[in-house]
């Protein structure tokens, strides 16, 4: 390539590049007007966890559509729940309900909805992108989570063992 | 006979000091081209000396079996100063004596320079490019590597080109000057026709 | 007029015309422009991906490096052969075992050559080999995780300069002695004056085989030579599947100053070895055994951590006495590169001092084997006629040619160092279609798949040995430059000046679809085997053992742990055991501790451990080194050193437990 002509794509680039980053701040600055009002709004009426997700409609893409919930637990699927979550999940997240670099899963499973939990676990891009309710834990957490590759089969695993220490039986 | 007119004395004066340029200025120059050398390999020689990228030169030839370039090279390095020194001297007498006879030993003695330094240069390319050494790396059968006597020429991956440097202007100037006060001198003292 | 007149015009008019005689400078003087539209053929738009994989030897680097094609964009570095700061490569206790050899460890050595596995003689995606011409290696490289996986020593040799290329089914990849030595009877080295070159001295050109399965590499034979110099190799293919030639420098045996001493002889030689033949002979017990010394570093991926191990034996068949092993094929001067086309009938050799490119053909190899068509013999080995073995001469291609490529469509492209040029030529007819200026003296072409039996031709890349003026200059030392050519019309054209790390010589480059879908992500944490793998944070630990403290540490985002650690002393030595506990794609962590130099990279669900012995009492602070998550900076930790005689119990912990 003629030295001239690089210099001025590079140039190009560069222009390119400042605009993008113009454009993605806009946008952060954006969202992050319009999440603070809905949280505000969310913290006076103080809704039900069930009001909210009416309210956004879940977005996950096609990884969990549904989830069947039998009762009692079962007890193998809780122990293999534990195990993975030793392995994958404990360094961020708490059995209890505090929040350590996520949130601490005490009352996860009443708060949130199963099909929701499974999504998070197996398909937490598409979710940190588009589902409302994942973006507003970003942006408590700071921490995009993980994608620790667990199947769908393991994460009904976990959501068993979630149920469990939540005090299911 | 008249002696010569002062305007010509002059200029034959001048001509002749001004070989001595030829003693500070480059005679020559040798030039190499290649892909790989885009920026051009140059020599220069000097009345008594070359200098320039002779030795990258000698590097590159080797592996043809050509010879090291070096001032050892060149006897004409010993004489051609006091050559120098005796066409200025001729020329300077011309003036100050306005001699006719000694204008027109200048510009001969200019031309036969011209004419012997060129012959001698043919002669030495012509060996230099000749004669290589039979324990040569590359050794390619037919070829040999005289460098131009004067413009250029392609010698394998490189193109040479050789001709007069400022030095060499100099002289070639200096030569055409003496030439052309000859010529007009002839002109203007040229006897009248003779009418039947 | 004056008669004396008359001599003197003509002669001034001869001074005057001489001197305005000069012509006009040459058009190939003035180099020629790009020409335009090729930006688009080497543009590859932000977000899309290159079509080719160019694998590059890094020379000097000691590594191997990844570009894509046609951008000529750097992707990755992969270090083979000498450590590498910035991945922990050789400085990590995993990775310090490959860099093992008979002399100790080598931190550094010189890659020149690098061959992708085939299967049938066309790209497999599987391997790259490299090799080590300093202190003679083969390395594999698998090409799911582009990392070094095993590396072989190869006894009895020095100056591994003809490898590592591969046989048709990559059978075997070979290597040669590019310096011979002398070698007596147990296979060492022993101590004669170096005047005795001719009696003393020896080459070897040995067979690596490779397990079909899971690449293992063993040294099979070895084939015992003259002390000539063994330069390049090519395996045959289709036809001449079972053959390997080699091209050697030095048949005059000199053992100094072989810039002149070596290059006398008209004719030097390319050995064609039948492997075929040898195997009968090593399987009828015909192999000496020798007595060497050579490691033999694997990288085991369950644990992540490479082994060491030192073998003892290698046979060894001697040419001179093992008939229809070794032929010798005279080569004019001092070749180079011997190349095999795609069809396996034709091998070309490339006299780096020759100004003709000869062609043999293999049929009429075979011919003259039969016929024992010989014009003599050298050292004990057949010498076959020339004439009888030549398919036919490419005449006045160039100057100093040195490597040849194909392109499948029945041309061949040769590298011209001394006229700095790549000439393409046509392999039946041995006629010059084109030729095209390299900037500046090209050592080694690429063609994509050139060396294969399927050729996927489209590109030639040229790694040029003088860079010059091509890019913004850098002071004395300035990068290496590759080139860029489209292959795919009658005429070569130039697209692209690329700048290269190390000293790029052989390249090979496969098409994207055979490697990029079979890639590797990440580990998966349940397949670690890891002796000191921590899966799980509760697991995070330190552990006493007398001296030794180990150190059991996870790594997620954005934390280590324990990140505090009390109770180590001086006198101790730490080993950081660190998981990554991510299992995502691209999510490494890192970890560096003060008053170490050398780091950790940590791949997801990998585990590596870096050896720390305190220097002096004090606070030592440790962190990730990769920027992993917004609050990366945040990942970091203390480690407490205590004099040698306190009482500082040994304690660690992470957020509650470390208050």
């Amino acid at each position: 390539m003629h030295p001239i002509s690089r210099s001025s794509s590079r140039l190009c680039e560069c222009l390119r590049l400042v605009l993008v980053i113009a454009g993605a701040g806009g946008a952060l600055v954006f969202t992050g007007c319009g999440s603070r009002e809905q949280a505000e709004s969310a913290a006076q009426a103080a809704p039900k966890p069930e009001e909210i997700l009416a309210r956004t409609p879940e977005v996950h893409g096609v990884e969990v559509k549904s989830v069947e919930l039998t009762r009692p637990l079962k007890q193998d699927w809780v122990a293999a729940g534990r195990a993975i979550y030793d392995g994958k999940c404990l360094a961020c997240h708490k059995l209890t309900g505090d929040k350590v670099v996520g949130p601490g899963w005490a009352g996860v499973t009443r708060k949130r909805q199963p099909v929701w939990i499974m999504n998070m676990i197996t398909n937490v891009d598409v979710m940190l992108e588009k589902d409302a309710e994942a973006q507003k834990l970003l942006e408590q957490c700071l921490v995009r989570m993980p994608n620790q590759n667990v199947t769908v089969e393991d994460a009904r695993k976990i959501l068993e063992f979630m149920r469990h220490n939540d005090g299911e039986s | 006979m008249k002696p010569l007119p002062p305007l010509v004395r002059v200029i034959l004066g001048v001509a002749a000091l001004s070989i001595g340029a030829a003693y500070v200025l480059p005679i020559w120059e040798i030039q190499l081209w290649a892909p790989q050398y885009p920026e051009g390999l140059n020599m220069k020689i000097w009345l008594s000396r070359i200098s320039g990228d002779f030795e990258i030169i000698n590097g590159i030839n080797h592996y043809i079996g050509m010879r090291t370039i070096k001032a050892e090279m060149f006897p004409e390095f010993k004489v051609m100063p006091w050559l120098g020194g005796v066409l200025i001297g001729v020329g300077l007498l011309g003036a100050l004596r306005g001699s006719r006879r000694w204008l027109r030993a200048f510009a001969g003695l200019l031309c036969l320079t011209g004419i012997l330094g060129l012959a001698d240069y043919y002669r030495w390319g012509y060996d230099y490019g000749h004669n290589l050494d039979p324990k040569a790396a590359i050794n390619v059968p037919g070829m040999s590597y005289q460098p131009p006597l004067i413009g250029y020429k392609n010698l394998l991956n490189f193109v040479a080109y050789s001709g007069p440097d400022y030095g060499g202007w100099v002289f070639i100037a200096v030569g055409c000057t003496a030439v052309a006060l000859v010529a007009w001198d002839w002109w203007h003292t040229r006897p009248a026709p003779v009418r039947p | 007029m004056n008669t004396r007149t008359y001599v003197l015009l003509p002669a001034a008019l001869a001074f005057s015309g001489a001197a305005f005689f000069s012509g006009c400078k040459p058009k190939q003087v003035v180099v020629a422009p790009v020409q335009s539209g090729v930006a688009e053929k080497v543009y590859v738009a932000p977000g899309k991906h290159d079509e080719f994989y160019n694998i590059v030897s890094g020379g000097f680097s000691g590594g191997v490096a990844v570009y894509g094609l046609p951008s000529g964009r750097l992707f990755r570095q992969i270090p083979v052969f000498s450590q590498h700061p910035e991945s922990g490569y050789g400085y990590t206790e995993e990775t310090k075992a490959l860099l093992n050899t008979s002399y100790g460890p080598q931190f550094w050595d010189d890659q020149h050559h690098t061959s992708l596995s085939t299967t049938k003689g066309e790209h497999d995606g599987r391997w790259i080999f490299a090799n080590a011409n300093n202190t003679p290696r083969i390395a594999r490289i698998s090409l799911q995780t582009f990392r070094t996986e095993e590396i072989i020593e190869i006894p009895n040799s020095s100056g591994n300069h003809s490898s590592p290329f591969v046989t048709e089914n990559t059978e075997y990849t070979v290597a040669g002695t590019r310096f011979a030595y002398p070698l007596d009877d147990e296979g060492s080295s022993p101590d004669v004056p170096i005047n005795t070159y001719k009696e003393n001295f020896k080459s070897t050109v040995s067979f690596v085989a490779v397990d079909p399965q899971h690449g293992r590499m063993n040294v099979a034979f070895q084939v015992l030579l003259p002390g000539v110099d063994i330069d390049l190799a090519r395996a045959g293919k289709l036809k001449s599947h079972g053959w390997v030639f080699f091209s050697c420098y030095n048949s005059e045996l000199a053992h100094t100053l072989l810039e002149v001493n070596a290059s006398q002889k008209d004719k030097d030689f390319i050995v064609a070895i039948n492997w075929k033949k040898a195997e009968e002979y090593v399987k009828a017990g015909q192999g000496r055994k020798s007595r060497t010394k050579y490691c033999h570093n694997v990288l085991d991926e369950g644990t992540h951590t490479a082994t060491s191990t030192v073998k003892e034996e290698v046979i060894v068949l001697d040419a001179a006495k093992l008939p229809g092993i070794a032929y010798l094929m005279p080569c004019p001067k001092s070749p180079h590169g011997c190349d095999t086309d795609p069809t396996g009938s034709y091998i070309v050799g490339s006299g780096k001092l020759a100004a003709l490119i000869p062609v043999f053909s293999f049929d009429k190899m075979l011919a003259a084997i039969e016929k024992k068509d010989h014009e003599g013999e050298f050292m004990g080995l057949p010498v076959l006629k020339y004439e009888s073995v030549l398919h036919g001469e490419v005449k006045k291609p160039g100057l100093g040619p040195l490597h040849t490529e194909f392109d499948g469509k029945g041309f061949a492209y040769t590298s011209f160092f001394v006229t700095s040029e790549i000439v393409k030529w046509n392999i039946q007819t041995l006629q010059v279609v084109d030729r095209q200026p390299t900037f500046y003296s090209v050592g080694h072409l690429t063609v994509p798949g050139g060396p294969t039996t399927k050729p996927h031709g489209k590109y030639a890349i040229a790694y040029n040995k003088i860079t010059k003026d091509r890019y913004l200059p850098t002071g004395p030392e300035l990068t290496q430059s590759a080139q860029l050519y489209d292959i795919s019309g009658e005429k070569m054209k130039l697209l692209l000046d690329f700048p290269t790390v190390g000293e790029p010589h052989y390249a090979e480059a496969i098409p994207a679809a055979l490697v990029a879908p079979k890639s590797k992500k990440f580990y998966k944490i349940e397949d670690n085997r890891h002796p000191y793998v921590t899966k799980s944070e509760k697991d995070a630990r330190v552990v006493r053992e007398g001296n030794v403290v180990r150190v059991y540490m996870t790594a997620i985002r954005s934390h280590v742990a324990p990140d505090n650690i009390e109770g180590v002393k001086l006198g101790d030595t730490v080993y950081f055991h660190v998981t990554n506990l991510e299992q995502d794609w691209d999510v490494p962590h890192g970890f560096a501790i003060k008053g170490l130099g050398a780091e950790l990279l940590i791949m997801p669900g990998e585990t590596a451990t870096l050896k720390y012995v305190p220097t002096r009492v004090g606070i030592a602070p440790f962190y990730c080194t990769d920027f992993c998550s917004a609050l990366h900076q945040e990942m970091q930790g203390y480690l407490r050193v205590s004099p040698a005689n306190s009482r500082v119990p040994l304690t660690f912990g992470l957020g509650d437990t470390a208050k």
